[in-house]
């Protein structure tokens, strides 16, 4: 027997071979791990379950004036109207820009340059990125696209904090389509090349065909990363106050170069205002958040996990 | 198809134009977190009754509203104080001319618990020395009871643990306390005490002061009213004697800790966006109402009318 | 799919065509994609570093040790917010360390395939609660309930509370990596073990989980990294929003370097008196970024070391 065994052999061995009938420590470690899971599943339920007690009161009583109303000073009016349209520009600046650009990037790094020093380069960044605080990437709006660029974007406007977010998506785009691009077997590449394609017509026709569950997937969670985050919009200066205009249409081009809030602000500032009927009001707009992201986290997951047993 | 979302994208946006408010349409409104319900108050009523104007209140705090003001970026700002000479200056550098219009009355009452029963008064000295920069780690009130009385106060204070709470420092509600309750017994104190427990939901000050019996703190007198019996007010002795908070004190300048709440328009913005001209007009005639709605103390006619007549003096 | 005909052939035998130059032009807008993110970094540090330099070059430096975090006068004193960090940190650590890892070991060792199908997807959704929602429960549940019970007078917004949401939220982020890495320990080292005679408990902390070390260490950094970088729940139920004196006391409010810069941020640009604060906000920026980046690199050491192994 190898020396590095006998630490083994010593103890585990004997006690196992002496024929414990009750194992009284693995029983209890099981347990005990079985407890984390509930613990860790369980708090988030509780969360949940604490969310939704709080807010039914709004949500069961005046849910079409909550969707539709605007915010104001008095609980029994106020709504998240304009939250929701702040928070659908967002999604649109996240779809239009960080999802070509991310797909781009990673076909880059997965097709073309795939063992290249650049690409090297570029795959350490996009992790340290991915890495970065939420906040910074808000410094990062604030300084470029509120104050350099306030010509184009107006300022503290929707158009500033769209595209900071979009930046802020930009690397977990990037690495979901690099993963579901490298899945891509290169069987059906060289069956491309080998009558006559170009890269990019295999790409076109095959790879990306092929890989689209799983960037699919990843533009779903980078959504719904983007639409929950609220420590950029505040320091992209979204308007905590008064809104004016009333409720106004849901989408407007108008709308990209004006002040604007979005649902993560409105409940950072609902949950800050001393009178007691924001409390309520806060947890009915979190509601409104969680069903969004949760269920586009839960239509991502769910997808990846047909997609990966489809291909298996 | 990626590529003509790519080109489509730039086309698009600069079909919008940039800048912010081009049509005179849209007021910018912000400042103090006192005196934004007010004007989200009014705001609310004027966009009923113009439709076509779209107001915007924001409440980052008074002296975040000037600089920004200053700058020229929003067109009205609310504050909780005047304005500064640092802020004046700034303004003139900036070629930012303004009015300004004396709007409501706020009183900031200073709260104990209920349990305190023997407080009924604190003087100017009494009040430095529980909550002043040089009571960092007095935390009993008897303990300050000297420093109060070599400040001339001849309270009795009890014996309790000394808690104090408040607003914090980026709001009015604080810089006011400072200025008022502060400055006028030391001429060089810039803050309170660091070790004091801040907070700016004033819901939480009030139930951090119902719940220890050695609590102080101070609130607006709107939410203090609004408070009931959860708390107990202090009559405060500015060197006039005590007097107790109420609207008629704080309105008529016998409460000592009474403070006017002001509108700063940029005059600019008055003369070229009817938007502003209009909101103010507004503001000043039914929406003035509003002051007392959520809670502040309205000015009396004389200073209503001298408030009118500045604006249209402009 | 393309269509082949005599004239592509041909075209591509003798080279040029509208074909090859589509070629070209897409691979320099794909390179040109990629390249947008060392674009991104480079605007990111330019952003920090532009106003921090400022700060750095005009702060008084008895100011930056002055007790206490008041950027409205002038008292910047960064020990006060790196200790928050630290405290808040710490407390999150200690609790979503036991939980996650024990979260991790039961998916990968003891649960059924079935209910692993459950619930590693309900982990991964749970994962995308957004940290509003959390910092909302710590203030109202979290706080009330766990908090002011365990020690008396503490105020509703307090670290402790904070601190604990940002352990909730950072829990299914260990248990994901940390069972990544258990379950990339091949089988055969488990068979090995069993076939010595060990029982699953010796197996599982004997065998996988110091061969899975990397991976759990990695885990543990980006943890770590993820709770530094937290802003909302602390900016919610921690208090502390205008100014913080420094303390070590979790069941008082305190601050951290994230939230007090969406506090500044709230309250938008530089004001009273002190010059300054409005570039204490990008100095506080750099100052996170580099710790972050510090501490992702080592965790992609890491998580390359478990790769290279197996």
């Amino acid at each position: 027997m190898a020396a590095p065994m006998s630490r083994f052999a010593g103890c585990a061995r004997q006690r196992d071979l002496r024929g414990r009938r009750i194992d009284l420590g693995g029983g209890l470690f099981r347990v005990v791990l079985l407890a984390s899971l509930v613990a860790s599943v369980g708090i988030l339920a509780v969360l949940l379950v604490d969310v939704v007690n709080g807010g039914w009161s709004v949500l069961s009583t005046r849910l079409g004036d909550f969707l539709t109303g605007v915010l104001g000073s008095r609980p029994e009016r106020s709504g998240v109207f304009q939250g929701i349209r702040g928070s659908l520009w967002i999604a649109i600046f996240t779809i239009v820009l960080a999802f070509p650009l991310g797909i781009g990037a990673a076909l880059y790094l997965e097709e073309y340059a795939p063992r290249s020093r650049f690409a090297r380069i570029v795959d350490v960044n996009i992790r340290n990125l991915a890495g970065v605080p939420s906040v910074v990437y808000g410094i990062l709006g604030l300084a470029i696209f509120v104050k350099s660029l306030r010509g184009f974007t107006g300022g503290n406007t929707v158009m500033a904090a769209g595209i900071t977010l979009a930046i802020l998506v930009l690397p977990i785009v990037i690495i979901t389509s690099a993963e579901a691009i490298r899945a891509v077997p290169a069987s059906l590449r060289e069956a491309g090349f080998g009558v006559g394609a170009t890269r990019w017509e295999v790409i076109r026709h095959h790879v990306l065909p092929y890989a689209a569950p799983g960037i699919l997937t990843g533009t779903v969670l980078a959504l719904a990363r983007a639409l929950g985050e609220a420590a950029p919009l505040i320091l992209v200066g979204a308007t905590t106050g008064f809104l004016g205009g009333g409720p106004g249409s849901l989408v407007d081009l108008g709308q990209l170069t004006e002040r604007f809030t979005a649902l993560p602000i409105i409940i950072t500032t609902w949950a800050g205002r001393p009178q007691e009927g924001f409390r309520a009001l806060t947890a009915a707009a979190i509601v409104v958040l969680l069903v969004v992201v949760l269920v586009f986290n839960a239509a991502a997951i769910l997808l990846r996990n047909r997609y990966e047993k489809k291909r298996r | 198809m990626k590529r003509l979302l790519l080109f489509a994208l730039p086309a698009m946006l600069a079909a919008c134009g940039g800048g912010g408010d081009q049509s005179g349409e849209e007021v910018f409104v912000s400042g103090s977190s006192t005196v934004e319900p007010i004007a989200i108050a009014v705001a609310e009523a004027f966009a009923e009754e113009a439709p076509d104007y779209v107001v915007n209140v924001d409440g980052p705090g008074t002296g975040d509203g000037f600089q920004l003001f200053c700058n020229g970026e929003t067109d009205i700002s609310n504050a909780s104080r005047p304005i500064r000479d640092e802020e004046i200056a700034a303004c003139e550098e900036n070629g930012v001319e303004y009015i300004e219009l004396k709007i409501a009355f706020d009183g900031l009452t200073i709260l104990v618990n209920p349990a305190n029963d023997t407080l009924e008064c604190l003087t100017f000295g009494d009040l430095y020395a529980l909550t002043g920069p040089e009571s960092q780690g007095v935390d009993s009130w008897s303990d300050a009871e000297d420093a109060a009385h070599e400040l001339g106060s001849t309270t009795d204070l009890p014996d309790l643990d000394l808690l104090v709470i408040g607003p914090g420092e980026e709001s009015g509600t604080y810089d006011s306390f400072v200025e008022l309750a502060l400055l006028p017994v030391a001429d060089d104190a810039e803050a309170t005490r660091p070790d004091y427990q801040a907070s700016a939901d004033d819901n939480v000050i009030i139930q951090g002061i119902e719940g220890a019996d050695g609590a102080l703190g101070w609130v607006g007198f709107a939410f203090a009213e609004e408070a009931g019996d959860r708390v107990k007010e202090v009559a405060v002795d500015g060197g006039d004697g005590c007097v107790a908070p109420s609207a008629e004190s704080i309105a008529d300048g016998s409460y000592p800790l009474s403070r006017p709440l002001y509108l700063y328009v940029s005059a600019a913005s008055a003369a070229e966006h009817p938007a502003v001209e209009a909101y103010v007009d507004y503001f000043l005639d039914d929406g003035i109402s509003a002051v007392e709605d959520v809670g502040y103390v309205r000015l009396p006619d004389e200073q209503l009318a001298d408030t009118r007549a500045a604006w249209q003096r402009r | 799919m393309t269509p082949l005909d005599v004239t592509t052939l041909h075209a591509d035998l003798c080279g040029r065509t509208a074909r090859q130059q589509r070629e070209a032009v897409i691979r320099i807008a794909l390179r040109a994609c990629a390249s947008l993110s060392i674009l991104v970094s480079a605007l990111i540090v330019l952003s920090l570093v532009r106003e921090a330099w400022t700060f750095v070059s005009q702060v008084e430096w008895s100011a930056l040790v002055e007790d206490g975090w008041f950027p409205r006068r002038g008292i910047y004193d960064i020990r006060t917010l790196l200790v928050g960090s630290l405290l808040v940190t710490a407390i999150a650590m200690v609790v979503a360390i036991p939980l996650g890892l024990g979260t991790a070991v039961f998916l990968a060792e003891y649960a059924p395939p079935l209910a692993r199908r459950i619930l590693k997807p309900a982990l991964e959704v749970l994962a995308g609660i957004p940290s509003v929602v959390v910092g909302f429960f710590a203030l109202t549940w979290i706080s009330p309930e766990v908090v002011q019970r365990l020690r008396d007078g503490t105020p509703q917004s307090n670290v402790m509370a904070a601190a604990i949401g940002v352990g909730i939220l950072t829990i299914p982020l260990v248990a994901s990596i940390s069972e990544d890495a258990m379950r990339a320990v091949p089988p055969s080292l488990r068979e090995a073990s069993y076939g010595m005679g060990a029982r699953k408990l010796t197996t599982t902390v004997r065998v996988v989980i110091p061969a899975a070390v990397s991976g759990l260490v990695a885990a543990f950094i980006v943890a770590v990294s993820r709770a530094i970088g937290e802003t909302m729940v602390v900016f919610i139920a921690a208090g502390a929003t205008g100014g913080s004196l420094f303390t070590m006391d979790p069941f008082e409010p305190g601050q951290t370097m994230t939230a007090a810069m969406a506090a500044q941020a709230a309250g938008t640009d530089a004001v009273r008196g002190a010059a300054l604060t409005f570039q204490s906000l990008f100095f506080v920026g750099l100052l996170l970024f580099l710790i972050t980046l510090a501490l992702n690199l080592m965790a992609n050491r890491f998580v390359r070391r478990v790769r290279q192994q197996y």
